[in-house]
């Protein structure tokens, strides 16, 4: 088994979601803990995504109840967003960078967050060298491949720290290398206590500490059992643990 | 009747030798045209945002209604206001009429539409993800609205541009609603027309130039602009 934290700091239940009449989800309970890495799967259409844009903040269901750090929250939905966009980010399948170069991109959370010119400096650049982007730092997003605007946008959104991190496949269309590297990042991710929600088609996920396995089927929850082939290892404990790539350096 | 040759010359010669009448009446057209959009724009965005980025009833029907209004000729709105303006109209007291504020009006009336159908075309055809990574990176919905707008600025800047270019070359409204008055409300436009309509050709064709230089400059701007960006995913 993985070693996440077990207590629970966010938990939603009963959501229900419907667009046009058509139910997208129906009675979805989600619990959360620290270091969680949780794979949720499902076919094309099943919710995975509206569910995430749902947990993200950026989707409003047509009922659910939210309970942080054990309090449940009272005064609807849209009273509670900000709890939401404070704690979890959502990365796009195909994230979006801004117009400009990647520290600008990587930047653009600390600077809302009102933190100091050189701190962020720091920081940007902190993160860019753990993760081989360094060299990219002056880049601008328009010039970077795809792999390697994934991994700008993980990197912009771990800066943040934030205490669940949804991954909409993030690893769709990579090549191996890519891939290795996206992979390296999320379990770093795992280990700076932040929760990560992955989707994917593919249950097989080897090279991550998955902690728990979920399917969504027609809107509907389902725990399976996690697949085989699985890394059930338990993290390593050091938080300082560089990221290592199994790939080579170049893209 | 002046040749084409002379009357070129001879404009020339009183736009580099600095004619007082001539610069005034460019000096009136930049003024009215620049208060008239630095005026309209703020609330247009604000409006074409609205309109792309929210939902309400009678959204559709006033798209509609502002694209509709593009092809509004100048001087129906000129008519319009003048008969608001004039004495026996509902704004008469105001004593507007034949002023520059009433001039500034008119072109605000005149680009407050392709300002918003333009931007409206330029939010709308912005990526929904701008708005979300935005919201998800911590930024707050009024910055997120600054996201979206720096984002889409080349598209915005285009319609700034052809507004203005709009209003700077209309001679209907200005006509109306200013009354021609030298050093008052004579611009550009009118310049042009009353000149023409005198057979004195000379002034006519500076001040035209002067509008085409200015189209020029317009341009080669908004080119400079788009030219320094590059396409994000």
């Amino acid at each position: 088994m993985n070693n996440p934290d077990e207590t629970v700091w966010l938990a939603l239940r009963n959501i229900n979601f419907s667009r046009a009449g058509r139910s997208i989800l129906s009675d979805i309970s989600l619990r959360f803990c620290s270091r969680e890495l949780i794979l949720l799967t499902g076919h094309n259409g099943s919710g995975k995504t509206t569910l995430l844009r749902i947990l993200a903040g950026l989707l409003n269901p047509d009922s659910a109840t939210i309970e942080f750090n054990g309090n449940k929250l009272t005064g609807g939905w849209r009273r509670n967003l900000g709890i939401l966009r404070e704690s979890c980010c959502y990365l796009h399948q195909q994230p979006y960078l801004f117009d400009g170069s990647v520290f600008d991109n990587v930047a653009y959370g600390l600077r809302r967050r009102g933190i100091d010119g050189s701190e962020i400096e720091r920081m940007v650049a902190e993160a860019l060298e753990a993760t081989a982007l360094g060299h990219l730092r002056r880049r601008h997003c328009g010039e970077l491949s795809s792999g390697e605007k994934q991994r700008v946008a993980m990197v912009r959104a771990w800066v943040l720290t934030p205490r669940l991190l949804l991954l909409d496949e993030p690893l769709a269309n990579m090549d191996k290398p890519s891939r290795s590297k996206c992979l390296a990042l999320i379990n770093q991710m795992q280990e700076d206590r932040i929760s990560v929600v992955l989707t994917s088609h593919d249950p097989q996920q080897g090279e991550l500490h998955i902690s728990r396995h979920l399917h969504l089927y027609q809107g509907r929850m389902e725990r399976k059992n996690l697949p085989a082939g699985v890394d059930r290892s338990p993290l390593p404990e050091s938080r300082t643990r560089p990221v290592t790539y199994a790939g080579d350096k170049t893209e | 009747m002046e040749t084409l040759s002379e009357a070129s010359l001879q404009a020339l010669y009183l736009l580099f030798t600095g004619d007082r009448e001539l610069w005034t009446i460019i000096g009136i057209s930049f003024t009215v045209s620049l208060r008239a959009i630095l005026f309209a724009a703020p609330f247009a965005l604000i409006c074409a945002f609205m309109l792309a980025y929210t939902q309400f009833p009678g959204r559709r029907l006033l798209i509609s209604f502002f694209n509709t209004a593009l092809s509004i000729p100048a001087v129906v709105v000129g008519l319009t206001l003048y008969m608001t303006l004039s004495r026996a109209g509902p704004l008469g007291n105001l004593r507007l009429l034949f002023t520059q504020e009433a001039m500034i009006i008119g072109q605000i009336l005149l680009c407050f539409p392709i300002l918003v159908a333009m931007g409206h075309s330029a939010l709308q055809a912005t990526d929904r993800r701008v708005w979300e990574t935005a919201l998800t990176l911590g930024a707050t919905p009024l910055r997120a609205v600054i996201t979206v707008i720096h984002e889409t600025r080349f598209g915005l800047t285009a319609a700034l541009v052809a507004a203005f270019g709009r209003i700077i070359a209309e001679v209907g409204s200005s006509m109306m609603v200013g009354g021609n008055i030298l050093n008052h409300t004579r611009n550009i436009p009118t310049a042009i027309a009353l000149e023409t309509s005198k057979g004195s050709f000379a002034q006519g064709i500076a001040l035209g130039l002067v509008l085409l230089l200015l189209a020029l400059a317009l341009n080669l701007a908004l080119t400079s602009i788009q030219g320094k960006g590059a396409v994000s995913p």
